[in-house]
Parts: C-alpha cells; sequence; structure tokens
C-alpha cells in the first residue's frame, strides 16, 4: 500500500490536527455538559450546605464526623439514605427480573399468535406514558378511602368482593411493591420489544432442527432459544438497572418519598431543592454515579463484544 | 400486514389521545402540591370605598414630604385579587400625596435576590421574615422611616427586629390556630364549642362515646405530605406550653426531643391514629387530602365533627359546598386554650429611605392604615387599627382573635432552614404510620434540627 501511495496530494493528506477538528465539537460539548459539571460536583460534595466553606465545617461537637467526607457520610450512613439504599435494592430486585421476565415471556408467546402486533403494541402503550402520568394514574388505582366509598379501583375491587380495603401508599410493607408494580407496568414494554426482536433473529433451521431431534419446545426454549438471545437479555437487565436506579418520578408523584417510599434519586432532589443543601445533594449524586458505573461499563463491554464478533 | 399494524396502531393512539383529553376533567378534587398559599375568603364584600369617599383625602395622612410625582417601587408576591385590595388600600395615600407606584408582583424570590445583588432593589419589599435576616445590612430601620410602633404588639416587633434594629413591619397576617365546625351539627347533637383544652378533651371523649368520628385529619400533600400534623402539633404546643417554648424550639433553646414535644405527640397521636377518634385511623390520616378532611366534617352526613385547618379552610368550603352559610353551617373556633396564636405573615422592607417610602411606611403603620386593611378584607393585619373595621365576618372573628393574642410565632417547620420541614413532616408520619417509636422519630428530628441551626 504504501509503496503505491507514493504520491497524495497535500490537500488529502491528514495533518495530526485533523482528528481533533473532527472530535473538537464533542469534545467541547462533553467538557462543558458532562466533565466540568462532573468535577463541580466532586468539587461541592467536599464543601458545606451552600459551598461556601470545605465540608468538615458542617460537623458538630461530639458526633461522629469523617472530616471533608462529612457530606458522605451523610450520603452513606445516614438512616434515611439507608431506607433509600435499601429500596433501590428493591426496585433492581422486583423491577429488573419482573420487566425482563415478563417480557421475555410476553414476547415468547407473542411470537405464535396471529395478532402478535396487537397484543405487543398494548403491553408497549404505557412506555408512551410520562412518568409522572402513570404516577396520577396508578395513585388513583391505589386510591385508599378512609370512609366506606372507595374511589380506587383495587380497593373498589376488593371491597366489592368483601375484602377490607388496603392503603397501598402508606402501609409500609406493601408501598413499594406498589410502586414497583407501576415500574413494571411501564418497562416491560421496552423489554418485549428488544427481546421480541433477539427471538426473531434466532435462526428457525436451529429450532426444527432441535425439533426434530425430538426436544419439545420447553427444551428449546431453554436449551437453544435464552442461550442465544442471552447478549441481549444481558443488555436488556443492565439499562434496566441502570433506569431503576435513577427512578424518581414515580416516587416523587405517588408518595413523596414518605411511609418509608425512599429512593436515591429522591432524596438527592430534596437535599438539592427543598433543604437547599447542595453538598449532601452533590455527595449523593457521586455515589449514585458510583453506583451506575459499572452497569455502564458492562454494558459497553458487551457491545465492543458484539462489534468485534461481525 | 404492516398496513395492518398501522390501522391498529392508529386506532389505539387515537384512544389515548381520547383518554388523555378526558382525564383533567375527571380529576377536579385531586390536591395540589402546596398547601394554598393564602386563603380566598368568600367575596362577601364587594367594591366598597375603604374610606368615605366625602372624607377630605389629606385627613389623617402624613406624606412625609413626599411631593406628587414622587416614584416608588414595589415587590411582592400578591397577584390578581391581592394585588387589586393592596391597590384598595393604598388608594387613599396616592390620592393624598400624589405618589406614582410602580408595583412589581413575581413569586420568584430569586428576582428578588438579583435585585438586591445587583444594587437595584425595590424601595419597598412585602416578602418573608427570613429576608429581615438576609438584608439585614441593606434595610433601613424602621423607626428612621416613622414607623407608628406603637400600633403594633411587641411580638409582632420583636421578630422583625435583628441585632437590635427593627426592620420590618408585618403588613398582613393570617392565623392557623382555627378548629372548623359545623354550628348546625352540633345544635342538632348537643355539642358545645369548649372553651378551654380540658373541655375540648371532654368533648372529644363525649363525640366518642355518642358514636360521633370527632376528628378529621388528613396528611396527603404530595411532596409535602404531613404539614397538617405539624401545625396542629405546634397548636398543642401553644396550649401546653406557650408561644415562649414554640419560639425556643425554632431558637434551638429547646431540643426538639424535649418532653414538652414527646407530650404533645402523644396527645396528637392518640386522636390521629385511634380510628374512633379520626376518620379511618392512622391509615385514614396518612391517605387522605389535606383538603378532603375538610370537606369530611361538612359532607352529608358528616363523616367527622371538626377538622383543624389554617383561615383558608373557609374558602375551601364555600366553593365545595356553595350551599352551605357561614355562621350557620361553617363556622370555626379558636383551638381552646392556646396561649398564642400559629400564623404566618408578610413583612414590609425599605430598601432606601425617600420621602415617598417615608409616606408609605408611616400610611401603613398608622392608625387609619390599620384600619383601610382591614376594611379592604385583604386577610388580617396585625396593626391594632384595624381591630373591629373587618367588614367579613370570619375576618372580623379572626381579627379579634388576633387582637387578643399573647404571643404569634410562625411555623417552626417553614422557620428553621436546611430541610428541617421535611424532616419533620417526615418524623410525624413515621409516628403515625407506626413504623418507628415516638423518641427515635424525635431524636432524629432534633438531629436535624441541631445541624440546621449549627448547635
Amino acid at each position: 500500500m504504501a509503496k503505491e501511495a507514493a504520491y497524495v496530494p497535500n490537500i488529502l493528506r491528514q495533518g495530526r490536527w485533523v482528528p481533533w477538528l473532527y472530535l473538537g465539537p464533542a469534545l467541547v460539548l462533553m467538557s462543558v455538559f458532562i466533565l466540568y459539571p462532573g468535577l463541580n460536583t466532586l468539587y461541592l460534595s467536599f464543601r458545606n450546605q451552600n459551598g461556601s466553606d470545605w465540608a468538615y465545617t458542617t460537623c458538630l461537637a461530639g458526633q461522629p464526623c469523617w472530616g471533608i467526607f462529612e457530606n458522605y457520610r451523610y450520603a452513606l450512613t445516614s438512616s434515611i439514605m439507608r431506607t433509600a439504599f435499601a429500596n433501590n435494592l428493591k426496585w433492581i430486585l422486583f423491577m429488573v427480573s419482573g420487566t425482563v421476565l415478563l417480557g421475555l415471556l410476553i414476547a415468547t408467546l407473542a411470537d405464535r399468535v396471529r395478532y402478535e402486533a396487537l397484543a405487543k403494541a398494548i403491553i408497549f402503550m404505557p412506555m408512551a406514558i410520562s412518568f409522572v402520568g402513570a404516577g396520577v394514574i396508578w395513585k388513583f388505582v391505589y386510591d385508599y378511602g378512609s370512609s366506606q366509598v372507595q374511589i380506587g379501583l383495587l380497593n373498589a375491587l376488593i371491597t366489592a368482593l368483601g375484602g377490607r380495603p388496603v392503603s397501598w401508599l402508606t402501609e409500609p410493607q406493601i408501598n413499594t411493591l406498589a410502586l414497583i408494580v407501576v415500574g413494571i407496568w411501564m418497562w416491560t414494554g421496552f423489554c418485549m420489544t428488544v427481546l421480541s426482536a433477539a427471538i426473531k433473529g434466532v435462526p428457525t433451521e436451529l429450532l426444527e432442527a432441535a425439533r426434530v431431534d425430538g426436544a419439545n419446545e420447553w427444551t428449546v426454549f431453554w436449551k437453544i432459544r435464552v442461550p442465544l438471545i442471552l447478549p441481549t437479555i444481558a443488555v436488556v437487565i443492565t439499562t434496566m438497572i441502570i433506569n431503576v436506579l435513577k427512578i424518581f418520578d414515580l416516587v416523587y408523584v405517588m408518595t413523596g418519598g414518605n411511609y418509608g417510599t425512599e429512593v436515591i434519586a429522591y432524596r438527592l432532589y430534596i437535599e438539592m431543592y427543598t433543604s437547599y443543601n447542595t453538598g449532601r445533594a452533590a455527595a449523593i449524586a457521586m455515589v449514585l454515579t458510583v453506583v451506575i458505573i459499572p452497569a455502564i461499563i458492562f454494558n459497553i463491554r458487551r457491545f465492543r463484544a458484539q462489534e468485534a464478533m461481525r | 400486514m404492516s398496513k395492518r399494524i398501522w390501522k391498529v396502531m392508529v386506532v389505539l393512539v387515537g384512544l389515548a389521545l381520547l383518554i388523555a383529553a378526558c382525564a383533567p376533567a375527571a380529576t377536579p378534587t385531586q390536591a395540589p402540591t402546596q398547601p394554598p398559599a393564602e386563603p380566598t375568603q368568600p367575596p362577601a364584600q364587594p367594591t366598597q370605598p375603604p374610606a368615605e369617599p366625602t372624607q377630605a383625602p389629606a385627613s389623617g395622612i402624613d406624606c412625609m414630604g413626599a411631593k406628587p410625582g414622587d416614584e416608588l417601587t414595589m415587590l411582592y408576591q400578591w397577584s390578581g385579587q391581592e394585588e387589586a385590595r393592596l391597590n384598595e388600600i393604598l388608594k387613599p395615600l396616592v390620592d393624598a400625596c400624589g405618589i406614582v407606584i410602580k408595583p412589581e408582583s413575581t413569586r420568584d424570590q430569586a428576582l428578588l435576590d438579583t435585585k438586591v445583588q445587583a444594587g437595584t432593589p425595590p424601595d419597598i419589599a412585602f416578602w418573608n421574615v427570613a429576608q429581615l435576616v438576609q438584608y439585614q445590612d441593606k434595610l433601613v430601620p424602621m423607626d428612621t422611616l416613622g414607623a407608628h410602633r406603637e400600633n403594633y404588639a411587641d411580638f409582632f416587633v420583636q421578630p422583625g427586629t435583628i441585632n437590635g434594629k427593627w426592620l420590618g413591619l408585618p403588613v398582613k397576617a393570617d392565623i392557623k390556630t382555627i378548629i372548623w365546625y359545623s354550628p348546625a351539627v352540633f345544635k342538632a347533637k348537643g355539642y358545645t364549642v369548649p372553651t378551654t383544652w380540658e373541655e375540648l378533651d371532654a368533648l372529644v371523649e363525649k363525640m366518642v362515646a355518642n358514636g360521633d368520628v370527632p376528628w378529621s385529619m388528613g396528611f396527603e400533600s404530595g411532596d409535602a405530605t404531613g404539614w397538617t400534623g405539624s401545625d396542629f402539633i405546634q397548636d398543642i404546643l401553644l396550649v401546653k406550653r406557650g408561644p415562649q417554648y414554640v419560639l425556643d424550639i425554632i431558637d434551638g433553646k429547646v431540643p426538639y426531643n424535649d418532653a414538652g414535644v414527646k407530650e404533645a405527640y402523644e396527645i396528637y397521636g392518640k386522636w390521629a391514629k385511634d380510628p374512633k377518634y379520626t376518620v379511618g385511623g392512622a391509615q385514614g390520616t396518612l391517605s387522605t387530602g389535606f383538603l378532603d378532611a375538610i370537606y369530611k366534617v361538612f359532607s352529608d352526613p358528616p363523616e367527622a365533627m371538626m377538622v383543624r385547618q389554617s383561615g383558608f379552610a373557609g374558602g375551601e368550603i364555600a366553593r365545595k359546598y356553595p350551599d352551605l352559610v357561614y355562621g350557620e353551617d361553617y363556622d370555626f373556633f379558636m383551638v381552646p386554650g392556646a396561649q398564642g396564636l400559629q400564623g404566618g405573615a408578610d413583612w414590609m422592607m425599605a430598601f432606601r429611605d425617600t420621602p415617598a417610602v417615608r409616606a408609605l411606611v408611616a400610611y401603613l403603620s398608622s392608625e387609619l392604615g390599620g384600619a383601610n386593611w382591614a376594611k379592604a378584607g385583604f386577610d388580617l393585619s396585625p396593626n391594632k387599627g384595624a381591630t373591629g373595621n373587618y367588614t367579613d365576618p370570619a375576618l372580623l372573628k379572626k381579627g379579634e382573635m388576633l387582637a387578643n393574642t399573647q404571643g404569634f410565632t410562625p411555623d417552626i417547620g417553614d422557620t428553621i432552614p436546611g430541610g428541617f420541614g421535611k424532616a419533620e413532616w417526615t418524623g410525624i408520619i413515621e409516628f403515625i404510620n407506626g413504623t418507628k417509636d415516638l423518641d427515635t422519630v424525635l431524636a432524629e428530628i432534633a438531629k436535624v434540627q441541631a445541624e440546621a441551626l449549627g448547635k
């Protein structure tokens, strides 16, 4: 190659600075909107409530103190943040497994029926509703009337069947699960669509070969389909984990973080805009970022591996 | 095939849009996330002229050297009908002195902050008491401006006095230490309005014995859920310990887990958690919207006998049940035995010393200014000149309460900075929900109190 290209006109020759020219706009945008805010957040997380002094000045005599990391002490050890972490864990466990399993189930079942498009469209519909809208809708579904009349759908059903109404959003053992159900309702459509596309990508010859060899549908599903779409499932899971870690809107609209439904992102908002404590808010933001990073790295690795396979 | 998908999609999207279009109409009673900023009293008094028109405009108004054409810039949070009432109050001053008022209305405190930082503050701002502390170095003391100190009770001057300087004047106030009830229902059932805390306690027990639910309580207020509980508890503190105790909590002299606070929580919890005492018990208290809680007392048949709620409840009752008559179907009484009132006030503060500013301060703090404020029916005026001059019967009664009280305390949660209010609400919710025991809850709130006040 090099020998043949002995003569290249100057105008086609790529100088050292040309790649930077291409990179330039992206670099500028990333520095202004990601890098600088990120570094500033890190800095603010070591400062006091309004950024006017270092965080250790907020330490109180006789109380434990982490010096400059005082805001992180709050973000990692305070009881309200521990509740938030526990709840986020619940969200990850139930919502991610719920959306992925249901999505896989529906994608598989819908693959076989004539009205596949309709079924999938219906399941996908909630995705088109904003979180706030969904929160308001489900708040009515869960409504608990302290008097005899139940205007909430769920409690109306329960009372009609002779049961006792449940205050879904305030009972501490039930409410986070009740919120997670809304999350599942919204996001199953997303998982279903992605997984359905993957299922359709499984070569039919493989499935037929297995059937000819005497495999039943159960075996075909677990031994052939699932292993083949495993990379997609992994991507869906990590994407969902990232989504769930950032969950805020549903909690804000439906319970206001009360009754023990606090999540990390909600606490971040409260510290920033209700308590006006930028230090703590920044520290929580940093913690949230650190928690999300592994999922992002995993996603990127998977993506690269897939690219390499092509 | 793909065409059919599109058809299906179009139908579905159309349906979704239809549903979305119908939704707002179906949800009229959904409570707003914040309590209504100010009570909207039933428009009882139409456009009455504030003073007799025949009265000579100059009489009683001291222009303090302001000349016709002098400009006065103002910044306040009022708008619409509130603004109209303010103009009604200021009209005699404008007529007498020819001052040109240039007002600006915003709810955005950032605007005030920006203007002050830019060195172009309004001559006069009507804002919260916290701004007196914030701008203590930039404000002109009220006594240099010729404010009439004698028209204000000490407990209205004291919060406006920062580091020995009297910087702010409360021009408008509303009170929260109020219980709403239905005189008609009380009469039919043989209940009488209590005048002491013991009588209230006995009345509550009597209602329970008769099978009536005494209280209607509702916490639900979105992001601000719990504030009705904190208001009630503060009233109990005012009954049991008095206004100085509440002010000491705000100062941090009394920690929030003090025995007095615990006592108030226990009294409140006895009522708020038990379905015999409040509609739906603990879960009813937690999940009922604060507006719905008001309505329950005046529905037919009533679900409860009483609701403790601020002055704005009157406007809500009138809106929800337009046929009910104030004084017969709904009325209020002061929380019996309260040694002081809980409420909010708007504070007048001056950033400049000009003749026009002096004229305004002197006018609003004069007896005439107080009387005109009362006649305009713009909530209550802490000015002693206001007493007896209200035309709206509810305001007249509230004005009487304000004139006779021994103390006036702001909301504890709103006044302590740094997330204390939210922590207080959360704590009350956890206490009512039974997820934490009272000592833990109070210790946690006390911790936030100490952090917020740096003590």
